[in-house]
């Protein structure tokens, strides 16, 4: 693997274009943007301005249309699915809107999953799930499933579970979205201390409180990127 | 009268068939297809008979056509080499040269009466006025006969069984496919929709499934009748039917389709309805 | 948590619908056993019978079956050349005919009357009470159901009116003395055989053809074996129709037993296009519930092989579960099958149309193996395919 400038990400010049029976639709356009180690970035724009797309780039689950993709210096594009799979395994981690956690397995079961999938040993996987749980606040919570967690509490065991094999890219989309004020700001405040603590973020939001509290923000409008800020 | 006989073929040079000398003096006799295509025999032939299987006192004959056995299930899968004569033809080729005369004896007379309705008064008056005949109708006679009660049986048993299979993985499917409208059922619940009012929506659409499978079942039956019939006839060289769809058949079957079909949505519904709508609403 | 581990706890997560498809699979599965039982069952059972008898060889007058072709014309003299053979261990002459026992009611019991010649060999029955028939003397066996019906047992003395061609006959009533009770081995269930000497029979017949038969039973020496003995016999005597028992059989499956196996081939096929196309629903229905989680745990990083494992798995499970459920359930269906098959008329007491053959168990477990990959085919291909942003974006618009 090779690493280029330490950056995590390189996107050069990448768009996504689907195509559709009415016609193409381009959902990104030309973009460039380098994250690096410690980012905490915001995504913001309209309604179907391609934001989600964009992280889903991003984070190697839709391969550009055109551009060039780089993830620690390696070329996105060039890579397996296999291989694709193991690095948002080992070096990635989501956050999504609707938690999508398994409801069938508790929240220890949860966050356990992918370090099982990613083969740490049983004795280290436990003591990590444990650690994770309490760093988001819910180890009482370990043996409860989904259903009956609230959605705050959900969230944050999809943080955890985000969490699990130690990534140093975290991807959120709209991780406040299903949730009331008052939780999405306690989960806002975790995202803070997991960036503090020195993993890279970027989050797709509407939420104009939620972009304030990164040091990037990026506007997009059109599949494109409008302009990019610094937060107050 | 034609009367069939079966001549088991003794040894190799019981028959065969001779040149043709156009011999219209000779008695004729009818041979079935498949001893016409074994025996590479044709219409004109003559052929010779002999009933003893030392081959002594041959007969010949004049081969006058060529028939399809009637299809005969207890006889699946043999080949039928089959030779009808007349009746004297016959007799006078199997009577024992050494019996008085007279001595003929068949096994069935066919009777066609002229009202077919008479057949149990007229079966009734041939048993009470000759004793040791036993006279039978023949329309029910094939059902009377064991085999075929047996059989009956036995489809019905395995009809139970796969209508038992049926009916819990319809179970399992309406279970599915109405869990999968939890969350719509569940907003329908929590705006004020009664539970009879959204039984009644859910009840209709599992009639409507059920009557639209049903015939769709039909249909796949009857192809598949089709296909089934054409193998078997091709497998037994037989005009035998295996399968048959009649009308009753088809509504016997609609009858229990559509009833399982529509008491499994009503099922798998109630259980649904019976929960809190919060719950149900809530991904 | 590996691939079965994950499958067991999304079936577990929906225990009525993963229990009724166990049960769906186990019905057709205890079906499909069944069917397997059936097509050589009866095969299996008349091999059997045939070998239980002691006698592996049959010489009949033509390729009718014994009782429904000529007689064999000298049959005690060519039954006494064919005991002489080197290959042959021993061999009887038996003739069929009818007869009425003139006892248990005014008009009598109808039953099979056999006839049996031949020395040092032992008869085609077992004495159950009583003795065995003394050659030369005008003694019979009965069966349990003419004992039963008529009253008779050993020692009792009887008149019998025997009717011996198709032709119709008056012979006079014959008086014989019942020696013992025993059992016939091809006795239907509600059957009713006597058998004597092949003399006394041709005696009951009016005194005449009293040295013909059916058919001749020949036992082969066991370091020759039946094969040698058929040729043997065949050269001697080459006007006879020699069957081994597995000529026998082979005869059996070609002809009346054939419907029994392709009605279970019918069957089966039936019974596994069934089971395939509604697992392939019921998996499929489930993931379609399940697009979100799925497509969520491919952007976690589980790989396209490893979300298709875990479907192939509840496959697997379901199939797996039901088709162990299927073999007790298929048992106690087949014993009721049995039953009902059993009353066809004619057949033997001792015959069975479901019989138990490891290689049966071994089929179906490969039947339903295949089922279960089958199956699955169809909802892994929708995993392996499955669009991850845009299911993320669907569930999310959804």
């Amino acid at each position: 693997m090779t690493n280029t400038n330490g950056h995590i990400v390189e996107a050069s010049h990448i768009s996504r274009i689907f195509p559709m029976p009415a016609g193409p639709v381009t959902a990104v356009a030309d973009v460039t943007l380098k994250i690096l180690p410690g980012d905490h970035i915001a995504i913001r724009g309209p309604s179907g301005c391609g934001k989600s797309t964009l992280l889903h780039m991003l984070g190697c689950v839709e391969p550009p249309s055109g551009g060039t993709l780089l993830f620690r210096g390696d070329d996105v594009t060039k890579l397996s699915d296999r291989q694709r799979s193991l690095l948002r395994l080992r070096q990635i981690g989501f956050v999504f809107q609707r938690f999508f956690l398994l409801p069938m397995l508790t929240a220890a079961e949860n966050v356990e999953l992918p370090q099982s999938e990613a083969n740490v040993p049983k004795s280290e996987r436990r003591q990590r799930t444990q650690e994770l749980l309490e760093y988001v606040g819910l180890a009482a919570r370990a043996a409860h499933r989904p259903s009956e967690l609230s959605g705050g509490e959900m969230q944050r065991v999809a943080i955890a579970r985000a969490l699990a094999n130690k990534p140093g890219l975290l991807l959120a989309d709209e991780p406040t979205g299903e949730l009331d004020r008052a939780t999405g700001e306690q989960i806002a405040s975790l995202l803070d201390r997991v960036n503090a603590d020195g993993t890279a973020l970027v989050i797709v939001t509407h939420d104009p409180a939620l972009a304030e509290r990164s040091t990037r923000i990026l506007s997009m409008r059109d599949g494109r990127i409008e302009s990019e800020s610094a937060s107050a | 009268m034609w009367v069939r006989c079966v001549l088991v073929l003794i040894g190799a040079a019981l028959i065969w068939s001779t040149p043709v000398h156009a011999d219209d003096t000779l008695p004729s006799v009818l041979i079935s297809r498949q001893l016409s295509e074994g025996e590479h025999l044709s219409v004109g032939d003559v052929i010779r008979l002999s009933a003893s299987d030392d081959g002594s006192s041959v007969q010949q004959f004049r081969i006058a056509g060529v028939y399809e056995p009637t299809p005969d299930p207890a006889r699946l899968g043999a080949v039928i080499r089959e030779v009808q004569l007349h009746l004297p033809d016959l007799l006078s080729l199997t009577r024992d040269p050494s019996a008085p005369s007279g001595s003929e004896y068949v096994q069935t007379i066919n009777v066609a009466l002229v009202d077919p309705a008479d057949a149990d008064a007229f079966s009734r008056e041939v048993r009470a006025r000759m004793p040791g005949i036993d006279a039978q109708p023949a329309t029910g006679a094939a059902e009377s006969t064991g085999p075929f009660i047996v059989l009956r049986r036995f489809h019905l048993a395995i009809a139970i069984v796969t209508i038992v299979a049926s009916t819990v993985f319809l179970l399992a499917l309406t279970i599915m496919l109405v869990d999968e409208r939890r969350a719509a059922v569940g907003v329908l619940r929590l705006i004020g929709l009664p539970i009879r009012r959204i039984l009644l929506q859910l009840l209709i659409e599992g009639v409507l499934i059920a009557v639209v499978g049903s015939m769709f079942g039909l249909v796949l039956s009857l192809l598949s009748e089709g296909i089934i019939n054409r193998f078997f006839q091709w497998r037994y060289d037989t005009a035998l039917v295996f399968v048959r769809i009649t009308p009753q058949v088809a509504a016997i079957c609609v009858a229990i389709a559509i009833p399982l079909g529509v008491s499994a949505t009503v099922v798998a519904s109630w259980a649904l309805l019976r929960r809190n709508g919060l719950r149900l609403a809530r991904r | 948590m590996n691939a079965m581990g994950f499958a067991w706890r999304s079936l577990v997560r929906q225990p009525a619908r993963a229990s009724l498809g166990v049960l769906g699979v186990a019905a057709v599965g205890a079906l499909l056993f069944d069917m397997l039982l059936l097509s050589q069952g009866l095969v299996i059972s008349m091999r059997g019978l045939l070998e239980r008898t002691g006698f592996d060889l049959r010489a009949t007058a033509t390729d009718a079956l014994p009782g429904q072709g000529p007689l064999i014309p000298n049959a005690v003299e060519r039954t006494q050349a064919i005991s002489q053979l080197p290959s042959v261990r021993s061999a009887i002459a038996l003739r069929f005919a009818n007869a009425v026992v003139l006892a248990g009611g005014p008009l009598g019991v109808y039953t099979t009357f056999q006839g049996v010649a031949g020395s040092g060999a032992a008869y085609p029955w077992t004495i159950l009470r009583g003795r065995d028939i003394t050659p030369g003397r005008p003694e019979i066996v009965i069966n349990e159901n003419t004992s039963t019906r008529t009253q008779l047992a050993p020692g009792s003395r009887v008149m019998l009116r025997a009717s011996c061609t198709h032709q119709e006959q008056a012979l006079p009533p014959v008086p014989f003395i019942v020696s013992g009770v025993a059992q016939f081995p091809f006795d239907s269930p509600n059957g009713t055989t006597i058998a004597t000497s092949l003399q006394m029979l041709a005696t009951a017949c009016g005194g005449n053809e009293s040295n013909e038969a059916d058919v001749i039973m020949v036992a082969s020496q066991e370091s020759a074996g039946p094969s040698a003995a058929v040729s043997d016999v065949a050269k001697l005597l080459p006007d006879l129709y020699v069957l081994s028992n597995a000529e026998a059989v082979n005869r059996f499956e070609r002809g009346g037993f054939t419907y029994f196996r392709q009605i279970s081939t019918v069957l089966t096929a039936v019974t596994l296009s069934f089971a395939v196309l509604l697992i392939t629903v019921l998996l499929t229905v489930s993931i379609n519930q399940r697009l979100g989680e799925i497509a969520a745990l491919r952007a976690l990083g589980f790989s396209r092989w490893r979300v298709v494992a875990d479907v192939f798995c509840e496959s697997v499970l379901i199939v797996g579960g039901g088709g162990l459920l299927s073999l007790p359930v298929g048992a106690l269906l087949a014993v009721g099958l049995d039953r009902i098959l059993k009353r066809i008329p004619g057949i033997p007491a001792d015959v069975h149309f479901f019989v138990f053959e490891p290689s049966a168990l071994e089929v179906h477990l490969l039947l339903l193996s295949a089922t279960a990959v089958v199956a699955a085919l169809y909802p892994i291909r929708i995993v392996a395919k499955l669009p991850i942003a845009a299911t993320l974006r669907d569930e999310v618009v959804g």
